[in-house]
Order: structure tokens, then sequence, then C-alpha cells
């Protein structure tokens, strides 16, 4: 079967004034639909770009990336919003909610740039908010939660148009040990019901509870291999 | 994302900072006002205008008048030509199917006397129809009749200035003024005429509460001794105002005739004639609308600056906004909708502020400005505008935001 990202020798290089970054130097991975896996590495080591060129924010500067046998490349700046609309759901370390929208908003949010009507888009909001557990203050505004609501609001904005591949940046990296617990149980959950995880951590112990782990280091991947903790 | 969505976006960004969003109004506040001012006034001016005219026969009238020729050398033809007369006016009533009136005026110099009074004054010849067309109407006694007309009575009708010039507080009617060596008979004293373009100003139709009316046949006949009966001027009333410029050809081409080709009369369109007074009053308007203009530039570069300190508070949310899959143009037009709802903001207060202005202005002249549709459409199209052309800089400047970098931005 044809994996649901393949990523073969892909190269990054940021122009920084005088002198080149290399982010990547030749990255070449394959992940399977349904996959649970975790990128970690240093900071600075091209993880956090690794995910942004999987996630179709960024273009390689060289080597080749299919995403569902699709090649990236040849998409243009409309198509891939829609990639990113439909079939990839984001999580961030600082959850990144708009401020100034209450959590129904937030949520709404990709439905309105995915053209859904508003009442199957209120509906299908309250729902993910619901499987979260903050449907009863979906009129609230992101102030007014602890960060761990605020993250799960955040993955409920992520899977609300049922992307199949769910990508999270340090998703627990603002969260105390058992809130992070809570919330890395929820991706458990996603795992389950069959979407293709990928996390970029540099917390070990986040990492393990994956079932793949990717080790990038500068810009290489050094290690790729089965979690210590099976599953 | 659609423009319904957009505009309640739109509508939280202002209603979060109202503070920022009055500021970014005011210029567009008072460039919609002075706008609207100019609107409001040189309509004020025309209804005055038209309001003016109309105490004197109104747009649909065509007045002929003699022109005395300004050739040093003068031909035969020029020579022989001697204006206006009885022969004319026949001739317009035969000739120009539009004309519902064609009314002769004579005047005539002459000494005005009575047991208290002594002096050489203007006495006016007319017909009856001449209280039709300058709606002036006897507060006493009557105006002119057909009789009087075909009778040459010695009756006369005086203007109120006029009565009280000639006869003190004494009742005029029915006492005897003479003209010349005749005696004539005070049959009516007309109402007042008063119009007052600006509060304190003289009465501009003071002239007509001072004229002295006979019937125009006895002028000719006790005065002029003129067989040709010359005239001063003709007030042609025309059957609809379209028809004025047809009306005016058509007068031209019968005394053209008539007079040889010798060009010794004028014939002036009323509503000509409003258009160049309106256009003396212009330059007002101009000033206004100059102002108005500023303002509104000014309104717009500050929106612009504003709208720029916004999007860079915003840079990350429009980075995630783009991961979650918003396209370029979706979020062009979130930053477009949000200043042209801030300028429409502005347009509707500026509305109201501006027909302010006007009423300030034109309560000098005692006629106070409305809100017309012109001037909503004013407001409505200026401020709208303004959003577009100053939005459009940061709206597209947020569209080519890269997303990761827009992710990254602290």
């Amino acid at each position: 079967m044809e994996p649901v990202i393949r990523l073969n020798d892909v190269h990054k290089t940021y122009d920084a004034g005088d002198s080149a970054v290399h982010a990547l130097r030749g990255v070449s991975l394959e992940i399977a639909a349904g996959e649970s896996l975790a990128i970690i590495g240093p900071s600075g080591s091209g993880k956090s770009t690794l995910m942004h060129i999987i996630g179709c924010l960024d273009v390689p500067s060289s080597g080749d990336y299919h995403l569902a046998g699709t090649p990236v490349a040849t998409l243009g700046s409309r198509a891939l919003a829609k990639v990113r609309n439909q079939r990839i759901g984001f999580v961030f370390q600082s959850y990144n909610l708009l401020p100034k929208a209450s959590l129904l908003r937030n949520v709404e949010l990709p439905m309105l740039y995915g053209g859904v009507g508003r009442l199957e888009r209120r509906e299908r909001a309250r729902e993910a908010l619901r499987k979260v557990g903050l449907l009863e203050r979906a009129a609230h505004l992101p102030s007014q939660l602890s960060g761990g609501q605020r993250q799960r609001v955040a993955i409920a904005r992520a899977l609300v148009n049922n992307p199949s591949i769910v990508l999270a940046d340090e998703p627990t990296g603002n969260l105390d040990t058992q809130t992070g617990k809570d919330i890395l149980a929820l991706f458990d959950e996603l795992g389950r019901q069959g979407h293709t995880i990928i996390l970029v951590t540099h917390d070990p112990v986040v990492a393990e509870r994956a079932s793949r782990i990717v080790r990038i280091v500068d810009g290489q991947i050094a290690a790729d291999g089965a979690s210590a903790v099976a599953h | 994302m659609t423009l319904r969505e957009s505009v309640f976006d739109a509508l939280v960004e202002v209603r979060v900072n109202r503070a920022r969003t009055l500021l970014q109004t005011l210029g567009v506040i008072l460039g919609v006002a002075s706008l609207v001012a100019v609107q409001g006034m040189s309509d004020a001016g025309r209804r005055q205008g038209v309001k003016f005219f109309s105490e004197f026969g109104g747009l649909k009238k065509v007045l002929v008048l003699n022109k005395p020729l300004k050739e040093r050398v003068q031909t035969a033809t020029m020579l022989a030509s001697h204006g206006l007369d009885w022969g004319d006016v026949e001739a317009l009533r035969r000739e120009v199917p539009m004309a519902t009136q064609v009314d002769p005026i004579a005047e005539e110099m002459l000494n005005i006397r009575t047991p208290t009074y002594q002096k050489l004054r203007e006495v006016t010849g007319a017909t009856p129809d001449y209280q039709a067309v300058y709606k002036f109407f006897p507060a006493r006694g009557r105006f002119l009749i057909d009789d009087d007309l075909a009778s040459m009575s010695r009756v006369v009708v005086l203007g109120d200035s006029a009565a009280r010039l000639y006869f003190g507080n004494e009742d005029p009617l029915g006492k005897t003024l003479y003209l010349g060596d005749a005696g004539f008979r005070v049959v009516g004293v007309l109402r007042r005429k008063e119009f007052y373009f600006n509060e304190g100003d003289r009465n501009a139709l003071e002239w007509m509460n001072r004229l002295t009316i006979i019937p125009i046949t006895a002028l000719y006949s006790r005065f002029t001794g003129d067989p040709d009966k010359k005239v001063s001027y003709i007030n042609v009333v025309v059957d609809k105002v379209e028809n004025n410029k047809k009306a005016v050809d058509a007068i031209r081409k019968v005394l053209d005739r008539r007079h040889k080709g010798v060009r010794d009369f004028e014939v002036i369109d009323r509503k000509e004639r409003m258009k160049q007074q309106q256009q003396q009053g212009q330059i007002f308007d101009i000033i206004f609308m100059a102002t108005g203009i500023v303002s509104l530039l000014v309104g717009g570069i500050v929106i612009m600056n504003i709208m720029m300190a916004s999007l860079r508070e915003r840079i990350r949310e429009v980075g995630v906004r783009k991961a979650i899959g918003a396209r370029g143009l979706d979020v062009a037009l979130q930053f477009l909708v949000e200043s042209v709802l801030v300028t429409s903001i502005g347009g509707l207060i500026g509305l109201p502020i501006g027909v302010l202005f006007a009423n300030g202005i034109t309560a000098l002249i005692g006629q106070p400005a409305v809100i017309t549709p012109q001037m909503a459409l004013v407001s409505v199209i200026a401020s709208v505008a303004v959003g577009l052309v100053f939005g459009l800089y940061p709206a597209v400047k947020a569209a080519r935001l890269s997303p990761v970098e827009a992710l990254r931005y602290e």
C-alpha cells in the first residue's frame, strides 16, 4: 500500500542574511496511514521544519514529497490551502486559538474555510467540543480557560474537518505533567480511531507513547525505529 | 470563507477595539461630513433660487427685452429698426405655439403728482395678465381688468411702497393720481412682495412694491403718442420648462424676421439664467469639496496606518488561519472587509454631521437642509471607496505572508 507520507531526499535551506542555513539535509521518510509517529531531536535539529513541510506549510528546497500519492510540489497555493484544510489537523505548543473568538467560533474556523454550511458547521463544532468535554463552555473566550482546556479546544479544531493526518508540535510543552498525560491520552484515542498521528517533541516520555520514533539530528535522520514501549 | 462570515469577524475586531476604531473613523467622518454639507448647501441654494424666481414667473418664463445696438457705424436697416413693439407681441402670440401667455410691458418716465407729492418716476404700462405672471395680487381694490385695457381707462394700481410714497398714511383707493396732466383713479393697492436671500438682507423684491401700474393701452394713447406702440419688454410664459429652449428658438426666429436680422433685442431663458447664478456660488462648493476630499485622504492614510499596526499584532493569527486552510484571498478579504466596515461607520456618523453643517450655514439663508438620497449616496460611495483603496495594501500584505514565518512570529 502507498504510504500516506513519502519524503525522498528532502533538503531545506533558509537564507539567513549572508549565510544559508541547512535545516534539512536529505531526509527520506515513509509514514503509513494510521501510524503513530514521534519526531524527536534537540532544538535546532530541523524537526519543526520537517513538520512544516509535512504539513504543507512550507515547501522543500529540493527533493520530493508525496502526500497520499500526490507530489506536493505540483500544487498551487490554493490547492495547498485546501490540503491543509481537509487532510491535515494542526495542534501547536501555544494552542494558537484566536483570542477574540469564542471557543465555538474557533472550532468552526476550519469549516468556514472549507465552505461548510452554517447549520452543519454549528452542529459539528458542538460535537467536536463535546468530545473534548468543553461543550458547556462553547461561548467562552480562550482567555477564560486553563492551558489544558485550551489545548483540548485546539485539538477539537484540528479534528473538526476529520483530517487523516494530525500534526502536533510540542502539544504538551506548556502543560503540567498530569494535564499533558490527559492530552496525550486524547492523541492515543485518535490513533485508535485510525488517524495518522505525528508528534514533534523533545520530551522522551512523550515520544515513548508513539509506536515509532524518528530522531533528527542536524537536519538528518539519526535513528528510526519502534519505540521502547509497546502498544 | 463567505463575505458574511468576514463581516462577522470584522465586527468582532471593531467591537474589541472601540477606541482604535473611533480614531480610525475621524478622518472619514470629517470628509463625509464636508461632502454631505456641500451637497446639502447647493441643494438648499437651488431650492432658494427656484422659490425666488417663482415670485415673478417661475422657471417657465422667457424674457424678451430691448438691447441697444453697440455698433458705432450703423447700417440703414439698423437705423430703421426701433426695438420691440406691439406688432412683435402679436406675431409672437400667433407663431409661438408653446407660449401660453405673451405679456408686453411698456415703461415711461412721467411726472407723478398728488397734492402732497411730485416727482419724475417710472410708470409701468401692463395688461391684466401681469398679475398672474408675477403672482402680484391686490391687497385692497382690484388689479387691471380686460375692460380697462379695451377702453384705455384712466385707472392706476399701486405697489404698497408706492401707495405710501404718494399718499402717506391716507387710504389711496378712489383718490386721483396725476400722471403728467391726466388724472388717474387709484383702483387697487397690491400685496407687499418680500424675499430675503440672507437674513438681514434688503428685500430683493422691493422694486415691485414701488411700481405704478396703468393699462398699457392708456400709456400709449395718452403719453407716448407712438403709432408703433413700443414695448420695453415681453414676458413669454411657456407651457412647460422642457420647452423653454424650443420657445427661445421660436421667439428668435419670429423677431429676426420682423427686425430684418437686426439683433436689437435679447431673449433670456429663465432656466439658463438660474443655472448661471448657481455657477457663481460654486466656488464655495469647490472649497468644501476640496476640504472633504483632503479629509478623506488623510482619514484613509490613518486607516491604512492603523491597519498595518493591527496586522503586525495579528501576524500569528494570520499564520494560524493559513495553517487551518485559509487561502490568501480569504485573508485579504478579512482585512478589506474590516477597513470598509470602519470607513462605513465613519460615513454613517459623517452623514448627520454633514447635514448639521449644511443646516448651520443655510440657516443664514432661511432654508433648512434635509438628508436627500443624493447625500446618502455621496456618503456611502465616499466611505466605501476610502475603505477599499486604503485597505487594499494591508490586505494584500496580509494575504502574502508566508504561513511558517507568520506562525513563528512573536
